[in-house]
């Protein structure tokens, strides 16, 4: 469980988010949901421990992530961020292995065939998906995805989708950040749509 | 066997070094099966050569940690102010009494220099709290170039018999290395070498940008303080000894990834071998070709090494992305 206590985040001397409460639970996909803009990348940059609320709390369980040593919180919480850069020309299989095994995710993220290939020569969506493969080989009870479903044509959507389902069912607590446009949501469990 | 290419080339490099000189030793196999028998292979040559080797290894392994901590393709210890550091902590250890040049006291006024210059370079780069590869860089030529500024300042002013060899030492040579000098050197490249080791598999997250690498388990300011540590005893260990050798901090580290890939660990010992082996070649090169004088190695290593830089990017240019 996922548990958001009145926070308010603030970036660049802006508010970004105010007062906030949310209890996100364990097991399940939940969908935030807003424009550009809105929130919701910051909220789940919280969760991830990259930033701190200047008032309440955020707890995954009983941990409080900001407070978490880097190793400790990385057994439990992945993220899978937007935009992932390679700079270096590690293989589709090794940059996935720095996070854990590979063989299972990219089996059913259909990246096996990528598997040999740099990743300095990938596509955007090809490049998203190898981000999403990597927070999944983490294999934490926390998934923290941004927009995993942005870049991908449809065949990968239903894979990624698929993938998330069934990892929820395993126990893992999976959180999205989908963007307001995303017209099909049925695919979670719970859909935040303050940030809308 | 390609992949050995380089450990065999050194092997040879090494060999050839000891062999040729000014000098023709007589019986060679034999002076060279008898420690101490001969004064110039013993007491000159093989100290320079050793000193190469160890020189070329710091050097290259400056770079790769230069490059790993900023995640930066340019990043090598020149540019990250780290030489200049590491030459004005040398200079004012000197020109004060306190040490000589290729002492282990130079050595540790060099490497303090060279950490407090890096150390300076990431501090002010990181001012606004968003340490960027280019503010890196931009901040890394400015802070050299004051560093340099006092150094050839403090080079100017002096009159005394040091200052020959300060200028002698800046222009980057292995001629004044003895047996003694080689002690300190190779305590900072072992060391500097370890922390080069165990920060490895981090420096390969860091390459997802410091994001990914926080959200897969690493105190990245933590890391890139470790690295800072090894550059600085690396580089600084290596120029207090022997100055300024332009180029192997940027073109070993290529190189190696050209040839081997981009996982840290293993770059580590490739990297260490391809920098000793440009070092050995462009030291035996620099005081044969115009005998009894001799070339600056910083000349011969650029020549060298940017031909095969060039080389290597023009036929596969796609292990480091540039964005």
């Amino acid at each position: 469980m996922i548990t958001i206590n009145e926070i308010t985040i603030v970036r660049d001397g802006r508010e970004i988010i105010y007062d906030y409460s949310e209890q996100i639970p364990a097991g399940s996909i939940t969908a935030i949901v807003g424009p550009n803009g809105s929130g919701k990348s910051t909220l789940l940059a919280a969760i991830a421990g990259d930033i701190a609320p200047v008032k309440g709390t955020i707890t995954i369980d009983d941990l409080h992530p900001i407070l978490t040593s880097p190793a400790q919180l990385a057994q439990i919480r992945a993220v899978g961020i937007q935009n992932q850069s390679y700079t270096l020309g590690f293989t589709v299989q090794q940059i996935i292995e720095l996070a854990g095994p590979a063989q299972d995710v990219m089996q059913a993220l259909e990246l096996t065939t990528l598997a040999g290939r740099q990743v300095t020569t990938l596509s955007g969506g090809e490049a998203q998906r190898v981000s999403i493969a990597t927070a999944i080989a983490q294999k934490t009870p926390v998934l923290l995805l941004d927009e995993p479903l942005a870049a991908q044509d449809i065949g990968s959507r239903k894979r990624i989708i698929q993938l998330l389902q069934k990892l929820a069912e395993g126990g893992v607590t999976v959180v999205v950040v989908a963007h307001s446009e995303e017209a099909d949501l049925t695919w979670a469990d719970k859909v935040i749509k303050q940030f809308l | 066997m390609k992949k050995l290419a380089p450990a065999i080339a050194l092997l040879l490099a090494s060999f050839i070094a000891v062999y040729v000189g000014a000098v023709q030793i007589d019986n060679f196999w034999a002076a060279l099966l008898s420690p101490g028998s001969n004064e110039i292979l013993w007491q000159i040559r093989i100290p320079r050569v050793v000193a190469g080797l160890i020189v070329g290894a710091s050097l290259a392994l400056a770079g790769l940690m230069a490059q790993g901590a900023c995640n930066n393709a340019l990043a090598e210890p020149s540019i990250l102010g780290t030489t200049a550091g590491a030459s004005l902590g040398t200079v004012l250890a000197v020109l004060t009494g306190l040490v000589q040049v290729g002492s282990v006291g130079a050595i540790v006024c060099g490497a303090l220099g060279a950490l407090v210059a890096t150390s300076l370079t990431f501090k002010l780069a990181n001012l606004r709290s968003q340490l960027s590869s280019f503010a890196l860089i931009i901040v890394g030529i400015a802070v050299s170039a004051i560093f340099t500024a006092i150094v050839g300042l403090l080079s100017a002013m002096v009159t005394r018999a040091d200052a020959r060899s300060i200028s002698f030492w800046n222009f980057g040579s292995l001629a004044l290395i003895t047996r003694e000098n080689l002690m300190g050197i190779t305590i900072t490249a072992i060391i500097g070498g370890a922390i080069a080791w165990k920060i490895s598999p981090s420096l390969d997250r860091l390459s997802l940008g410091d994001a990914t690498a926080f959200h897969l388990g690493e105190d990245v300011p933590r890391v890139r303080f470790l690295a800072l540590v090894a550059l600085s005893l690396l580089a600084g260990g290596a120029v207090s000894t022997v100055g300024s050798i332009a180029f192997i901090g940027l073109a070993a580290p290529h190189i190696a990834r050209f040839i081997y890939g981009p996982t840290h660990r293993k770059l580590i010992l490739h990297t260490a071998i391809i920098g000793a082996l440009l070092v050995v070649v462009a030291d035996t090169l620099s005081r044969t070709l115009a005998q009894p004088g001799e070339l600056p190695i910083g000349l011969v290593t650029s020549l060298i090494g940017a031909p095969v830089l060039i080389a290597l990017v023009s036929v596969k240019n796609n292990v480091w992305k540039t964005q």
